[in-house]
């Protein structure tokens, strides 16, 4: 099924039903740290929805908190991402020659050395400039470290692209500044790549943070996260299925609802599809 | 065409250069070393400390350190695992072989997917193949790989006992002959293989979909059907032939991922590759085998990159006579 517009109802439904959790946690559900030993690895029942952990704690109440975890890392590295490569990339599409030559090659260096593996070092090594940050911050911030590089390559591409056009040559011809002609003509005119990559962003942060929390190194307990429900659940293989699938489609709900919400919005940027 | 493939090759090694440099500088920027400072369960004597940091030569200054390394490096030597105590080549090689193994099932396992997957969508656009399979890859790359990892796990290994659990090997297989211990290290890696493949597949299915509805649709397409064809026999004669130049672009980013993503893969199904070496080697400031293992990384990187590169100029009439 090729994208269409609907993309973009699909994916706010499945990304607001994931926020929805995440903002009435507090109204929906029980503290998610209450040990209760008496419990230990219940399978769903009217009093715990949907089970308990193997420390007695209700896992409905976990993966509620877990999603504000996982929206807020998403949020902030996606955002930081762009932020990071949005400059970079503009500097290298508008100013081309040599400083594109050389960001050109800070990409394709940064795209050598494979992210996750930076990440879990920057995490757990922890150089002091990150440790001053709240933990989530810390986590985004070592996400954005190596997720600015599409980002840069969008914009930078969309810039080459727009540079060229009739109308930024007769806004040149026209005394218009650099500073003018990015800010008043190729930003406007290159935001929807950037939403598109924001929206993918906000997917893959939430994904990266259960992967860290899942290796270890991501949201230090007792904070619920849905990465350590399912690093619990690695380890009752076959012995408690609730722990697996509930935050699994969790996280799969709201990644799939954030990279529909992308697909959507990059059909409806473009009429030539959209059309169709 | 030769000049610009020289050009490529060089900025490639350039490129390569800064890597190790960088992480270099980063790796000894970072608080800790391998002598061990920061071990507090087992504190050394300050002479031995001292002895083992002169031996090392972790007071020098780092610059000083990266050209001796670079010197080292030029003369074939990837000097000695700090942990290890053995040549960081000889670390590397079984490995490598283990790495390679598993990403090579992985790769034949999704390209062997994709392909057929994206002529299915490309035969006929928004038809119900086109549609079963936009929604699958669509629910396949939202999964998490551990998630798919658990649940192959609990299901192939754990309830039905088809498929070993974790590990390379059996018990017995060492003392097998040759091609029955291959055939077992294979059977090993299918579902750790099978999570490497599945964050992939999505990506190249609906990039060969996306590529072959294209040009069916344009001018090659439209003359094809005028003489008689029909979609799939355009698709496989014509289309799939213009399909390889942006399929092989695609494979020059997909490497660095291959090489690099499967530390995960290879931690849950305890697979000694080179993604969890990587891991561990800068936990421990390792500084040798992180620095080696950058620059299979790099070099295959690198390599996919740029002979993606070539092979388009080499494929691609119309960017062959433009060059």
């Amino acid at each position: 099924m090729p994208p269409r517009s609907s993309s973009i109802v699909l994916g706010l439904a499945l990304v607001g039903v994931v926020a929805g959790l995440a903002l009435l946690a507090p109204w929906l559900v029980e503290d998610p740290n209450r040990v209760d030993l008496g419990s230990v690895l219940a399978a769903p029942s009217s009093a715990h929805w949907l089970g308990t952990d193997g420390l007695g704690r209700d896992v409905a109440a976990r993966l509620a908190y877990g999603a504000r975890i996982s929206v807020t890392i998403g949020f902030m590295a996606a955002f930081l991402s762009v932020l990071i490569g949005l400059p970079i990339g503009a500097i290298a599409g508008y100013a081309g020659g040599s400083a594109d030559a050389a960001i050109s090659r800070l990409i394709e260096a940064t795209l050598c050395f494979p992210s996750l593996v930076i990440t879990i070092a920057l995490l757990s090594v922890g150089p002091s400039w990150l440790l001053g940050f709240s933990e989530p911050t810390r986590i985004a911030l070592a996400l954005s470290v190596v997720g600015w590089t599409p980002a840069a390559r969008y914009l930078r591409a969309e810039f080459r692209r727009l540079g060229a056009s009739q109308a930024i040559a007769s806004a040149r011809a026209s005394g218009a500044g650099h500073a003018r002609i990015i800010v008043r003509h190729l930003l406007p005119q290159s935001l929807g790549p950037v939403l598109v990559t924001l929206a993918f962003g906000v997917g893959a942060g939430a994904l990266a943070e259960a992967t860290l929390s899942f290796v270890g190194v991501g949201i230090s307990l007792p904070t619920a996260s849905w990465g350590e429900l399912l690093f619990q659940a690695l380890h009752q293989v076959g012995r408690a299925w609730w722990l697996a699938v509930f935050p699994g489609a969790a996280l799969f709900t709201l990644v799939l609802g954030c990279n529909e919400l992308a697909e959507g919005i990059r059909v409806w940027l473009d009429p030539r599809k959209r059309s169709t | 065409m030769l000049p610009a493939i020289a050009t490529r090759i060089a900025t490639a090694a350039i490129t390569l250069l800064l890597v190790t440099i960088v992480v270099f500088a980063l790796l000894c920027a970072l608080p800790g070393d391998a002598s061990g400072e920061d071990e507090a369960s087992r504190p050394l004597p300050p002479e031995y400390r001292a002895a083992l940091r002169a031996h090392y030569h972790l007071d020098d200054p780092w610059p000083l350190r990266y050209g001796r390394w670079l010197g080292d490096l030029l003369r074939g030597d990837l000097g000695t695992s700090f942990t290890a105590q053995r040549p960081v080549t000889t670390l590397l090689r079984d490995r490598f072989a283990v790495s390679l193994a598993l990403n090579a099932l992985a790769l034949l396992g999704m390209v062997g997917l994709a392909v057929p997957l994206g002529i299915l969508g490309a035969w006929k656009p928004e038809g119900a193949w086109d549609r079963t399979g936009w929604i699958a890859t669509s629910a396949l790359h939202a999964v998490p790989v551990f998630w798919i990892a658990i649940l192959l796990q609990w299901l192939f290994a754990v309830r039905l006992g088809w498929l070993p659990l974790a590990g390379v090997a059996s018990d017995g297989a060492r003392h097998a002959s040759e091609a029955r211990a291959f055939l077992d290290a294979v059977w090993h890696l299918v579902l750790p293989a099978t999570c490497l493949a599945s964050g992939g597949l999505a990506y190249v299915s609906r990039f060969v979909r996306t590529n072959l509805v294209e040009s069916t649709a344009g001018d090659g397409g439209r003359a094809a059907r005028a003489r008689g064809l029909s979609t799939l026999q355009y698709v496989v004669r014509h289309g799939l032939l213009q399909a390889v130049v942006p399929l092989l672009t695609l494979a020059g980013f997909l490497i660095p991922r291959l090489v690099g993503g499967s530390l995960l893969v290879e931690q849950m199904f305890n697979v000694p590759g080179l993604g969890s070496l990587l891991f561990a080697s800068i936990l421990s400031r390792d500084l040798p085998v992180v620095l080696a293992l950058t620059l299979v990384s790099g070099l295959a990187t690198l390599a996919g990159t740029t002979l993606s590169d070539v092979l388009i100029v080499w494929l691609d009439p119309r960017v062959r006579h433009a060059a």
